[in-house]
């Protein structure tokens, strides 16, 4: 089991108040990601529901039981730091002992849950290295085992894999996917890059300056943003937005259109452009242009074969049913 | 001249100064611990200059061995730098940690705390004997004179008087006794060399890694497993170090042995060098090789210590 409600939980370091009461509710077995901009409080929210920080006010309740006086070793949730903060004077084997060794489980049983966990997570060959032998990926797989040994019933991941290069975070994605699918358990994970967000999370939770933007699944996410940040955080590369008289035509203050949902030609469209800098992937090709008419840059997503050079004359046609609009305080207008 | 003979050439003044500072010494000392050498005899007065035809082989170290206070110094250096260690390294580690945590006034306190240190030794030992272990004039002179009169008067007291009238009157300890002398010298150089661990314990305290704390008390671990699994390891190093200087400090402690007792009760083996040398040069050279044999034990001693941390 590992249900996790907040109820109106506020956080307040001295007299500035990073976290204003917000509400939330983490359904047991769901896969949550905390998402938002450095400094927007995802990683207080984690700390307050692991207890590593007090709450101002407001209820932590952890399987229908209030837990906001409840020492963090007694919550029964297991934490993954962005530093890994393994033990560095102990082997692999104690790293991943420990948690167990302070609940005094039995040797034996000690014996069989490391064995597990090791083999769970390639770990068998390391178990008598020490941490400072290992590469950042292993490292990272101790943190996880020193976790899965506790059994617990929330897995806190706190931006696991920032320190990890871009091939190997692929491959961790994969590995913690693959991991809550196996095990079924709760798991908070709290990041700032919005691909690990709409990949591996189940409920994906926005967060600007300590306050809940959106929460949903990350296909209603990129879907129907509720308001333009959202619709500017969710997706890559970013949404563009258009003022002025092209949202006036359509009743908004503003419209948000995604790279990928504009239509390119070189003879005629809707928006007539030049061509900036063009990223070619491979697959697809970005390309940055500069209306003519001297509107906001523009990032399209166009097909890797279309091609064009820097200073080439294109047409532009946003999908009329995939644009989102926005009122002037930036709320989604439906 | 190929690319290696210069640099060594440009070295090579430094490195003959340091070998002729080293060795002279050295080879003097030896050469003296194996002569009859005396700075005053009137009975044989060619004794008294350094010269081979006073050739003595191994007699002065026969006779330093012989004479009734060197094993007792031996004991005693040892005893001595020990016990500094344990109660420097105990006290240290107890006061970093006192003072590693934020409180109003923590700027004012560690200036306070590292204060005796910059005490000088000979200062440090007549401030001790004189005015906290005296047992007159002393604090624990005082203290005790006013534990007696407390007593006394309690015995005239309704009720109570009769149980404090069985109470003795109670003595001072004299430190400047033959059994106690040792122990006054350990409790100065305790006192003047606390906040030398407490320096450097507290630099490597405030290293240490609060997120493993972090992980540590989400694994359920409690203040004391916090320490004995996290700190106590973080500081093994800082405390090699403590232990490695201090104990090549504390071999050779004088001014204090002096100024306690005049070695009554307790010689080290510098002090015993001072005595040997108010005539017999030669014996006290022998010494001082002894000297350097157990400072050299001592040093492998700790420096096998020291590798063996740095090795976890």
């Amino acid at each position: 089991m590992g249900r996790i409600v907040l109820d109106k939980v506020s956080k307040k370091f001295g007299d500035v108040e990073v976290i204003p009461p917000l509400d939330l509710t983490i359904e047991d077995g769901e896969f949550a990601v905390f998402v938002g901009p450095s400094g927007c409080g995802k990683s207080t929210l984690l700390r307050l529901i692991a207890g590593l920080e007090e709450v101002t006010s407001g209820d932590v309740i952890i399987d229908e039981e209030v837990a906001t006086q409840v020492p963090p070793s007694k919550r029964g949730l297991a934490m993954v730091f962005q530093s890994y903060a393994l033990y560095p004077h102990m082997s692999v084997r104690k790293n991943i002992a420990f948690p167990l060794r302070m609940a005094k489980v039995d040797a034996a049983e000690q014996e069989r849950r490391i064995d597990a966990a090791a083999k769970a997570l390639n770990l068998t060959d390391y178990l008598d290295r020490r941490p400072g032998q290992l590469s950042g990926g292993q490292r990272q797989r101790v943190a996880i085992g020193r976790a899965i040994v506790r059994d617990p019933s929330a897995f806190l991941f706190d931006e696991p894999l920032s320190n990890l290069d871009a091939a190997l975070r692929v491959g961790m994605r994969l590995e913690i996917s693959e991991m809550h699918e196996r095990l079924q358990t709760t798991m908070i994970y709290v990041t700032h890059d919005q691909i690990e967000a709409m990949t591996m999370a189940d409920k994906i939770v926005v967060l600007q300056a300590g306050v809940i933007e959106q929460v949903g699944s990350p296909l209603e996410l990129y879907n129907t943003p509720c308001n333009r940040f959202v619709a500017g955080f969710i997706g890559s590369p970013t949404m563009n937005f258009l003022e002025g008289d092209e949202a006036a035509k359509l009743g908004a203050h503003s419209i948000g259109v995604r790279p990928e949902h504009v239509a390119i030609s070189t003879t005629d469209g809707a928006w007539k452009a030049t061509v900036g800098v063009a990223e070619h992937l491979g697959s697809d090709t970005f390309l940055y242009v500069h209306p003519t008419d001297g509107g906001e840059a523009m990032t399209v997503r166009v097909d890797g074969e279309f091609s064009a050079r820097h200073g080439d004359t294109v047409y532009l046609t946003p999908k009329a049913e995939k644009i989102h609009r926005f009122d002037a305080v930036g709320l989604r207008i439906t | 001249m190929s690319t290696r003979t210069l640099p060594r050439l440009l070295q090579s003044p430094a490195v003959l100064l340091l070998l002729v500072w080293m060795l002279v010494p050295l080879g003097m000392t030896l050469y003296f611990s194996f002569i009859r050498y005396v700075l005053n005899s009137l009975r044989r007065p060619e004794w008294t200059k350094p010269s081979l035809s006073n050739w003595r082989g191994f007699g002065n170290y026969e006779f330093v061995m012989n004479s009734k206070d060197f094993w007792f110094a031996i004991q005693n250096s040892l005893f001595i730098v020990c016990s500094i260690l344990f109660a420097t390294v105990i006290l240290g580690i107890l006061i970093a940690i006192l003072i590693n945590k934020a409180f109003p006034g923590q700027g004012i306190v560690r200036v306070l705390l590292i204060s005796p240190f910059f005490v000088m030794p000979a200062v440090n030992a007549v401030l001790w004997i004189n005015m906290i272990l005296d047992p007159v004039l002393g604090l624990n002179g005082l203290a005790v004179a006013g534990i007696n009169d407390l007593i006394a008067n309690l015995q005239n007291a309704p009720l109570v008087g009769g149980f404090f009238s069985l109470w003795p009157e109670f003595e001072p300890i004299s430190f400047r006794a033959t059994q106690t002398s040792a122990y006054a010298v350990i409790m100065m150089v305790t006192w003047q060399w606390t906040p030398f661990a407490v320096l450097i314990f507290m630099t490597s305290l405030q290293s240490e890694d609060q997120q493993q704390k972090e992980a540590a008390v989400l694994d359920g671990a409690g203040v004391w497993s916090q320490f004995r699994f996290l700190t106590l390891p973080h500081l093994g190093r800082p405390i090699a170090i403590v232990v490695m200087i201090q104990a090549i400090f504390h071999l050779s402690l004088y001014a204090e042995i002096e100024i306690v007792s005049r070695g009554n009760g307790n010689k080290n083996l510098p002090y015993l060098i001072g005595e040997f040398a108010n005539n017999n040069i030669g014996a006290a050279s022998a010494t001082g090789i002894f000297a350097v044999i157990l400072a050299n034990i001592v040093a492998i001693f700790l420096l096998r210590m020291v590798g063996k941390t740095l090795m976890e």
